[in-house]
């Protein structure tokens, strides 16, 4: 069975690698290899699995699709550029307060999305044109974006590594909130300080040239409404569980996007705006379904097996020295299919060996969006550099800037890892 | 590439996945709609369902069938359940030779071979579960649906973004509102799950229950394996039972333990704590759930030998030990079977003249020396009113 499911696991790596030579795209290539793995074990096309894999994350793709629709209506009725201008208006003598507005206006839509590619494509242009007139250069202002969205994936509510991990573990997503929410926070903020707080003021003038003007009845019952329904809805559950109507993430998340279509200032043309969201959602959405697919593969052809195994026999104290790098990296080559194939046993593993596991994911979920700016795939961070029309070099200026603020990060993730238990007592929420 | 290659493209791969989703959905559809055949033992005096004790579950997928044993002699009650998780075959299994085989002298037995019918119609995506499994017989094969831990998500979804337990407000995880084992009691006008729970409370309270059992299976990497986990008021019984079992039947122990207080929803914490009843679980080892398995497939999930499973134990990171012999479903059944007599048997010596007298239901030696399809009759040769199907 070792050599069998070996072999499986070559077959999915060779033929990964062949789809990306041939630049088929990750989602294509990630297909062809589980074809090719299927093939192999069974003789034939498993067409029962294939379908039955591909609904695996059906659940967190609805809440994936739903989130960022109810975030474009909010960018569309022009809430964001509302909210930026006031911050600005309100702050714009105060530079560290600015900075701390904006950082969380940076981690909102990743934090309701759970992608870092929400941030990018929702608030990073307005926020990058407001840090490039607080004096920040380009490729500083760039790393700020890229780091920032990437802790906002990470941010609570919504982490998909570790809504991802934890399904495939059999293990509550509950108590992940307040973890996440500290090392993303501390993380979000280091980076926006540590490269964003030297520099001047400001020209509130300028500023506003520059950014886009919201709607004149654009206020902030407006804008807040939808976000306080969503947060009343997600709260009433807890509050008046057995009086209220399970609604589920993806149903409060449209209540709050119709809130937002019925509260908007100007006219929201909501088919064409579901059409564009749905279109930027298809290789992110593509994905999960087809790591879903290999993982059922994998699952029937013992290779995830072979996997956990090699993971869970791995000594503790080599995990500590090397998740850092590990999962960054596995990131930039597998996205989100990371999180079930090296996550489980990962959980599993340190679990058993006493540590608390909801740290010990909640630091993992944190390390893999840091990978988003590594190849192959490199996402978010190609994302940014597109979006903020960046003129300098991706890897000797961007992703050299973002060294520090990622080496902080990941250095705080394993503190979480290895002081674990003494941290247990931030689960919560 | 231009649009007239790209329109090709685009209308090839809609007509590869619609051929490839309707070529599932008929399997989907067959596993779903399967109907297991069940002969009704010589003590069974009546089948009743589900639906029976709460109308709102009469006629649904939940409306399982609850087979009465009755030897018309006052005695002890005994409830027991199968199928509570459905990726667990040793239980459904145990329950089944009970209603085919079981002779009731004294007293009152009842069984539901799948408890949670709705998670035994979807198999978990991700896991590459068999949707079927056969059981050989002296007579030929019997086929069983493979099942999930938790109700299809067709009868119950969405789920809530939390689980809070009906009634004592403990927070669970979310997809925990489809656990049958996590939502006992169970709550009248609930969800899918809950209003099932609940209809079992009604049976144990209508027909006065004295004793529950709920067979489960655990995976290795789970601590809380070959083992009686009881309520505390069972818990006389169930240290005298796994003494017994592993002075004088079993090969390797079977441990007891207490029903944790604080731990809501599971059955030999709410059944004991809403009921008259001494609730009891019953765990066996299921290779198959470990998450460090090899292939999955039938011969996993009934044979229960994997070397990475067994890779796994070499390193420490198992709470129960697995060979090359592995553990197999025979094995597996004969634990459930042989406790549960061995329960009965200690709750006669505690409770005279309320006894439970159980016969004809083999052993663990018996049933591993015969095979688990020995004690399944030949619904071929019966008539017609002594078959029911699950």
């Amino acid at each position: 069975m070792f050599l069998h499911a070996g072999i499986v696991l070559i077959i999915i790596a060779v033929t990964f690698a062949v789809g990306t030579y041939f630049k088929l795209g990750i989602e294509l290539a990630m297909l062809l290899s589980a074809l090719a793995a299927a093939i192999y074990h069974t003789g034939g096309v498993p067409v029962r699995h294939l379908v039955e894999g591909a609904f695996t994350y059906y659940d967190v793709s609805l809440i994936f699709i739903t989130a960022t629709l109810f975030i474009n209506l909010v960018k569309e009725s022009g809430g964001i550029a509302f909210m930026v201008r006031k911050i600005i208006i309100r702050f714009h003598e105060h530079r560290y307060l600015t900075l701390l507005f904006l950082t969380f206006v940076l981690m909102i839509p990743g934090a309701l999305t759970g992608a870092g590619a929400a941030t990018v494509l929702t608030v990073g242009t307005l926020v990058g044109t407001v840090l490039i007139y607080m004096g920040i250069s380009e490729t500083r202002t760039a790393a700020i974006i890229f780091l920032c969205a990437s802790m906002s994936a990470a941010a609570p509510p919504i982490n998909l590594w570790a809504m991802m991990a934890a399904a495939g573990a059999n293990m509550p997503y509950v108590g992940f909130m307040q973890p996440l929410l500290v090392i993303t926070v501390i993380g979000a903020l280091f980076t926006m300080f540590f490269l964003g707080a030297k520099g001047e003021n400001p020209e509130l003038d300028k500023i506003l040239k520059e950014l886009p003007v919201p709607p004149e009845k654009m206020n902030w019952t407006r804008v807040g409404t939808p976000f306080l329904i969503l947060i009343v809805l997600i709260v009433a559950g807890r509050l008046f569980p057995f009086k209220m109507p399970i609604l589920g993430l993806p149903l409060m998340f449209l209540i709050s996007a119709l809130a937002m279509f019925i509260l908007s200032p100007k006219k929201l043309n909501i088919l064409n705006i579901a059409g564009k969201t749905i279109r930027s959602l298809i290789p992110l959405v593509g994905i999960m379904i087809v790591v879903g697919i290999l993982i059922q593969i994998m699952a029937l052809s013992g290779a995830r097996g072979l996997i956990s195994l090699a993971v869970v026999t791995l000594p503790v104290w080599f995990l500590f020295a090397s998740l850092f790098i590990i999962l960054p990296v596995s990131e930039g080559l597998l996205q989100y299919a990371v999180a079930p194939l090296l996550g489980v046993p990962l959980i599993f593993l340190f679990n058993m060996k006493g540590f608390n596991p909801v740290i010990i994911l909640s630091a993992m979920a944190v390390m893999w969006p840091i990978g988003d700016i590594l190849p192959p795939t490199a996402v978010v961070g190609r994302a940014t550099v597109i979006e903020l029309d960046y003129s300098g070099r991706y890897y000797k200026d961007f992703l050299k800037t973002c060294l520090i603020p990622m080496a902080f990060i990941l250095a705080l993730c394993t503190i979480f890892l290895v002081f674990s238990n003494q941290l247990s007592f931030l689960v919560g929420g | 590439m231009s649009s007239k290659k790209l329109i090709i493209i685009k209308l090839l791969t809609a007509v590869l996945i619609i051929t490839a989703l309707v070529i599932s959905a008929r399997s989907f559809l067959a596993h779903r709609n399967y109907k297991e055949t069940v002969v009704a033992g010589p003590s069974v005096t009546e089948v009743k369902t589900l639906g029976d004790y709460f109308e709102p579950i009469k006629n649904t997928v939940a409306d399982c069938n609850i087979y009465i044993l009755d030897s018309g002699k006052p005695g002890a009650i005994f409830f027991v359940i199968g199928g509570t998780h459905p990726e667990e075959p040793a239980a459904n299994l145990s329950a089944e030779i009970l209603a085919e085989n079981a002779t009731l002298e004294k007293g009152k037995l009842i069984v539901a071979i799948r408890a949670n019918r709705s998670a035994s119609t979807v198999t978990r995506p991700g896991d590459a579960y068999p949707q079927f499994y056969t059981i050989k017989t002296d007579w030929g094969e019997k086929k069983y649906r493979m099942g999930d831990r938790w109700t299809n998500p067709l009868d119950s979804w969405p789920d809530p973004e939390v689980y809070v337990h009906y009634p004592s407000k403990q927070m669970l995880a979310y997809m925990d509102i489809r656990n049958f084992n996590r939502t006992w009691p169970g709550k009248k006008d609930g969800s899918f799950t809950e209003q099932v729970n609940y209809a079992f409370m009604q049976i144990i309270k209508q027909e006065k229950v004295d004793l529950f059992i709920d067979f489960h299976e655990a995976e290795l990497e789970y601590p809380v394996i070959s083992t009686i986990v009881a309520h505390e008021s069972g818990r006389n019984i169930a240290a005298m039972a796994s003494m017994m079992l592993t002075d004088m039947e079993f090969e390797k122990p079977i441990s007891m333990e207490f029903s944790p207080k604080s731990l809501h929803g599971l059955s030999h914490r709410e059944v004991g704590d809403y009921s008259d009843a001494i609730s009891l679980l019953f765990e066996t080892p299921e290779p198959f759930l470990d998450r460090v398995r090899g292939i999955t497939d039938e011969h996993l999930l009934l044979e229960g030998k994997d070397p990475f499973v067994q890779r796994a134990g070499e390193f420490g990171l198992l709470y129960e030990t697995i060979d090359e012999d592995g553990w197999p479903i025979e094995v597996r059944v004969g634990r459930h079977c042989s406790t549960a007599l061995m329960v009965a048997q200690i709750w006669n010596q505690m409770n005279p003249g309320k006894e439970i007298k159980i016969k004809n239901v083999p052993k663990y030696a018996e049933i591993i020396k015969n095979g688990v399809g020995h004690y399944f009759k030949n619904p071929a040769n019966m008539d017609s009113d002594r078959i029911y199907y699950e």
